[in-house]
């Protein structure tokens, strides 16, 4: 090497050997027929996301979230709901962290006045600088919103993902009961309500998860993990015995769901005889005598949406939703529904969530499947985890869920720029954190 | 009356920009010289990169050869390296104003592989080494330096910019080849080797809705894959894709796996494979460019993309406009003859 010329070194990052051996389930042929989807840390994006719940964002109110790393400014005015960017175009200011709107069809940036339309996002003027050649020229991108039962949903798009390309929310919901009762028939519950459906209502909770969403959503549906559950107060309150676990004994234990037009998903057959319970492990003495539980059905569609029917009582569905705000973050939404056509109907379903599924159901039960995803988060962090797994048998769930969702994406979500948490230890995040403010979902909103 | 032409350039995302061209000035140099964003790469008439379409005038044709087709030329393309204006004239462009800002640079990268992947094919990846960057866009391709011999071949990637600062190249062996050499006898990991690029006018049009036909001949496969993933992830709808891929005999076939995982990816993603000998199984008996099929050609705005040797192109051209493509929206990547340089495209 001559004098003055820099030496040609390798780049220094560590790379997996890539040497999955054969005897686990995973090897690398597999793994590669899932590559999307590990690629997927940050989230599907152009998906519908719930946002809010209605009851969060009253008229005139200004909220910010962030879904799969993009920041959301949301604003109702007479009722109606508007989402833009979170990220003022001048110096990347987030406008709901101190909410300024001087007309019904604006909002502008508090800190020097950037004004932009609430319909299309356009900066339509600058408070002390109405004739800047700069307006009418750029503007924010906005984002479709429906609300259903109860809940905000926002379609979290690219920039350039075209509007005339937006679906109806329903393609990214779970699937409908009784019109697909005959595919899927459940002879041990009545058919499982629906968001959609009339005089449904929701009752919920979502907070925050601190791990990778994905890890979230596969323990959802994971067939393998009765045994996190077996002493959980509802177990007790109701007198279930559980099973050890639950084997498929069939190819076809999973059913995947690939029509035009509508949710893609997975449907597992529980409860039938491609699912055999385990009562017994003799090496380690372990027998279970009289099973007694409920009756349930877990199915997952994309985004990452579960729906576990006849859940946690009949005439009752639990969704989940495990919405990614940044790499290692996630809202955890957890949402019941039921159909109560009448005010008392909804008060009896209203005590019943205060007195049953709240503290028994979303609380007891599910706290549990929250500190069992923590306890795996390291494993996955630095993305080794995803190469290092030995996945067995009853795997075959995620593993399917991880090969439809690679497929069925519209696309998968970048790497910010310029959004809390795309750099996970500045020192503003340190200091709210010390202060008591973990990472959320929410904007900090500016007190005075 | 030597003030000069003017010429126009009418870029595909509708940016024009006018130009004097003096009487002694290939149109090419005048363009450049008034920095405009054109495309090229041999400046000798063989490359094709600076094509563009005459729309309105008149031009002359410098020294020099040209490769283009009589029927090319009588439809108005020219390649600008080698015209010069007889008069103000308009030309249109079939890239974007922003395309030609992907400029060539030269890079170092380390071997982190070589596998013979069939009975002539060989994969090479590459990772750019530390502070070393390159850009390009799909279809694109990069001259390679043999290491030790000094020759230079130019191979598409089969990779997307995404990749990066990985590279992956499917080479084809050609006996005695210097490149094929080297590969078979002396690559090997963390050797260095010399890249240069992106060049090329042939690369993916964004953003177009309409169904896309991908024609590759051997080789020919790796811009075919990087447009493949460029497509998948591109945001909005995407469009309906069918690979037409072929070989001389199941011997010479590879990538075959590659193809499968990206049809599993791609919901929309049709893949046809050809044999022109031996066909058994799934495989067509015949070339990649007969397995394309009337009703393939559906809509009239479909656009496609072909790269193999040259009887290929000229075979897929002709198919193709038969069934109803607009020429305009045919782009292709001939190999240069492999007694020259070996080397695809
Ligand atoms: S940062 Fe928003 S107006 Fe300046
Ligand atoms: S520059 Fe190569 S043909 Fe004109
Ligand atoms: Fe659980």
């Amino acid at each position: 090497m001559s004098d003055g010329e820099t030496s040609i070194v390798r780049r220094r990052e560590v790379r997996g050997t890539g040497d999955a051996q054969a005897a686990r389930v995973n090897d690398s042929g597999l793994q590669s027929q899932y590559q999307p989807y590990k690629d997927a840390a940050w989230g599907f994006i152009n998906h519908w996301y719930p946002a809010l719940f209605s009851e969060e964002l009253p008229d005139d109110a200004v909220e910010g979230i962030q879904i799969c790393g993009i920041p959301i400014v949301l604003r109702r005015v007479d009722g109606k709901i508007f989402a833009l960017k979170d990220q003022c175009v001048h110096r990347g200011v987030r406008l709901s962290a101190k909410p300024t709107c001087f007309t019904k069809d604006s909002i502008s940036c508090w800190y020097h006045g950037f004004t932009f339309d609430l319909n299309d996002g356009k900066l339509s003027t600058i408070v002390a600088n109405p004739d800047d050649p700069l307006i009418g020229t750029t503007g924010l991108t906005t984002y479709p919103v429906e609300e259903v039962a109860g809940m905000i949903f926002v379609f979290v798009r690219e920039d350039d993902y075209p509007l005339d390309d937006v679906p109806p929310v329903s393609e990214d919901l779970p699937f409908r009961f009784p019109e697909n009762s005959e595919r899927f028939p459940h002879p041990l519950w009545p058919a499982a309500p629906s968001v959609l459906d009339e005089h449904a209502v929701t009752k919920g909770m979502h907070r925050t998860g601190f791990g990778d969403w994905r890890i979230a959503c596969e323990n959802g549906f994971d067939n393998a993990h009765i045994l996190v559950h077996k002493d959980n107060s509802i177990v007790n309150a109701l007198n279930w015995t559980l099973p050890l676990g639950i084997l498929p004994t069939a190819e076809d234990c999973i059913e995947v769901i690939e029509d035009d037009d509508a949710p893609k998903g997975m449907m597992q057959w529980l409860f039938t005889d491609k699912w055999a319970p385990v009562l017994e492990n003799e090496k380690l003495g372990l027998k279970v005598e009289g099973v007694n539980g409920r009756f349930y059905r877990t199915s997952v569609v994309l985004p990452g949406v579960l729906m576990v029917e006849n859940w946690p009582e009949e005439h009752v569905v639990q969704y989940e939703w495990y919405v990614p705000i940044t790499n290692d973050t996630h809202e955890y939404w957890e949402v019941l529904v039921k159909i109560c056509p009448t005010e008392e109907d909804r008060k009896a379903y209203d005590y019943r969530y205060k007195t049953f599924y709240k503290p028994l159901a979303l609380n007891g039960f599910n706290d549990c499947d929250i500190y069992a995803r923590e306890a795996m988060q390291d494993f996955y962090a630095d993305g080794s985890g995803w190469d290092d797994e030995q996945l067995v048998s009853t795997d075959v769930s995620p593993i399917t869920w991880r090969k439809l969702a690679s497929r069925w994406n519209r696309g998968i979500a970048k790497a910010p720029r310029g959004v809390e948490g795309k750099i996970p230890t500045t020192s503003l995040r340190m200091r709210r954190t010390a202060e008591g403010v973990p990472p959320g979902y929410k904007v900090q909103k500016i007190e005075e | 009356m030597d003030d000069g032409a003017q010429v126009l350039f009418a870029f595909a995302d509708g940016v024009e920009r006018s130009v004097t061209v003096k009487s002694n000035e290939t149109i090419l140099d005048a363009g450049l010289a008034a920095d405009l964003p054109l495309l090229f790469q041999c400046k000798s008439g063989s490359c094709s990169s600076c094509i563009a379409k005459l729309i309105e005038g008149e031009t002359r044709q410098a020294a020099g050869h040209t490769t283009l087709l009589r029927s090319e030329y009588e439809a108005g393309l020219r390649l600008l390296c080698q015209c010069e204006a007889v008069g103000n004239c308009r030309l249109e462009l079939g890239y974007d104003s922003e395309a030609g800002s992907v400029r060539a640079t030269k890079a170092k990268a380390f071997v982190d592989e070589v596998e013979k992947i069939a009975s002539n094919v060989v994969r090479l990846r590459l990772e750019l080494a530390a502070d070393n960057w390159v850009d390009f866009r799909s279809g694109q391709f990069f001259q390679l330096t043999v290491p030790g011999v000094g020759a230079i071949r130019s191979y598409s990637p089969a990779t997307t910019p995404r990749e990066l600062p990985m590279l992956e190249f499917l080479i084809r062996l050609l006996p005695g080849g210097v490149m094929s050499q080297w590969l078979t006898d002396q690559a090997t990991p963390d050797d260095i080797i010399d890249i240069e690029g992106a060049f090329g006018a042939f690369f993916l049009r964004e953003k177009v809705r309409a169904p896309h036909i991908l024609i590759a001949g051997g080789t020919g496969l790796a811009p075919m894959l990087s447009i493949v993933d460029e497509l998948r992830a591109q945001s909005g709808r995407k469009p309906p894709v069918l690979l037409s891929f072929g070989c001389t005999d199941p011997d010479a076939l590879f990538g075959l796996d590659a193809i499968k995982l990206r049809q599993q990816w791609m919901p929309g993603l049709t893949a046809r494979i050809s044999v022109d000998n031996g066909a058994t199984g799934d495989l067509l008996s015949g070339n990649p460019v007969d397995a394309v099929l009337a009703e393939d050609v559906s809509d009239p705005n479909t656009v496609a993309y072909l790269c193999g040797p040259s009887r290929m192109i000229d075979a897929a051209f002709a198919r193709l406009e038969a069934l109803g493509v607009n020429p305009d929206n045919i782009f292709a990547e001939q190999f240069v003859s492999s007694s020259e340089t070996g080397s695809n495209p």
